[in-house]
């Protein structure tokens, strides 16, 4: 088991996580996270609120609509029993909780702002760089250029902040 | 043609495999772009535009034979906009949609979250389409232009090789060439910068992004300069 001893180069990393992607490519798709939360997000939703209220919406009676049997899913929860599993293997599984206001109020911010941008776009950062991209689609470069300039931008407003 | 369990399992063990990957290299998509804007450290960055160039090969290569599953998605002015906030959201949350599943999976709550919030402005946006319908659903993309709805139709790899009769590796291995010209300037800068400093070069040169000193799990962790950020981590 030392393979969950030590750490592992990124690069390594994703190099091997690129070639089953290619695989799962020609199976259904190719990596995306973005789409599985959107689904998790309504059946979320759906389960507080109820199948009749949700179908009031447009958006998930005519775009999304609710259901376990979506693929993109089981990506995004694969990932955390993934991460799950290899944290305990290599003893780094421990609570970890933002210690200040400050750290709570910009993860609420980011997180709200990721979703918006989920919604609009249709994808994320994942099948922006490793999906869309590659595919050589054009959308890929505008959510590309839309991306760099974001995360510039987040930056300099994160470095002011903690300047201040 | 694969059952809907059977692609639910795939996708089930690809994201496994996934969190494995990711939790043992702590690779993160913000900190390939917030590191390299803030501490010129491209050690997410390198690990990117490698999936990259593989992925263009690979796909493209596919495309050529007539295999995959090429997303259809039109281009639209919605990407640029929805993805510009996504790069805001993700520096200020400090963490990208794959490293917050990591992370919560590591024991994160702060990761936990940020996920529970996307969920809710996923939610909240998702409201704002009853009255706008806008931006074209996937659905509704009719793979043509549509200048009232911001959208310039459908173009990628496969309608390339279609338009032109020329295969798909052929773009493919152009845009490789492009992200390896980005890889290779990135390497030159850091040789440039541990020549300056006097240090000898390594294969793994930039330092582990651990995001908050209170994550920090390694001397090397602690050493970080973006261990300065109280964020979730990387």
């Amino acid at each position: 088991m030392d393979f969950f001893k030590k750490s592992l180069d990124p690069i390594v990393a994703l190099a091997i996580i690129a070639v089953f992607d290619i695989f799962l490519f020609q199976i259904v798709g190719a990596w995306t996270v973005g789409g599985g939360e959107t689904m998790i997000a309504g059946l979320f939703v759906k389960a507080l609120i109820g199948a009749k209220a949700m179908n009031r919406i447009p958006f998930w009676r005519m775009v999304f609509k609710p259901t376990w049997a979506y693929w993109k899913i089981y990506i995004s929860l694969g990932m955390g029993f993934g991460a799950l599993v290899s944290a305990i293997l290599s003893k780094e599984f421990y609570w970890r909780v933002p210690k200040h206001l400050s750290e709570w109020v910009m993860i609420t911010i980011g997180g709200l702002l990721m979703g918006i941008g989920i919604r609009l776009s249709f994808v994320c950062n994942v099948s922006t760089f490793l999906g869309l991209t590659p595919e050589m689609n054009l959308g890929g470069y505008l959510a590309v250029s839309g991306l760099v300039i974001g995360a510039w931008v987040g930056t300099w407003v994160y470095k002011k902040i903690l300047e201040a | 043609m694969i059952t809907v369990d059977g692609q639910c399992l795939a996708a089930f063990v690809f994201g496994s495999t996934v969190g494995v990957l990711v939790q043992r290299s702590r690779w993160c998509n913000t900190a390939a772009l917030r590191d390299a804007m803030l501490f010129k450290s491209y050690r997410n960055t390198k690990a990117l535009l490698v999936a990259m160039m593989i992925l263009t090969v690979g796909f493209t290569a596919m495309i050529s034979f007539g295999n995959g599953n090429p997303m259809r998605f039109d281009v639209g002015i919605n990407q640029f906009i929805g993805l510009f906030l996504f790069g805001i959201g993700m520096v200020f949350a400090g963490a990208c949609t794959v490293s917050s599943w990591v992370k919560t999976g590591e024991g994160n709550i702060g990761a936990l979250w940020a996920l529970l919030f996307l969920i809710v402005g996923l939610f909240l946006s998702s409201l704002m389409w009853s009255f706008s319908y806008w931006p074209l659903a996937g659905q509704t993309m009719t793979g043509h232009s549509n200048a009232a709805g911001l959208q310039f139709g459908w173009a990628d790899a496969l309608t390339l090789q279609r338009d032109t009769g020329i295969p798909a590796i052929f773009f493919g291995l152009i845009q490789t060439a492009a992200l390896y010209g980005l890889y290779w300037r990135i390497l030159k800068r850091e040789r440039a910068t541990l020549a300056a400093e006097g240090k000898v070069p390594s294969s793994v040169a930039a330092p582990m992004a651990a995001g908050s000193p209170a994550l920090a799990k390694t001397a090397t962790d602690a050493r970080d300069p973006s261990a300065a950020l109280p964020t979730l981590g990387d």
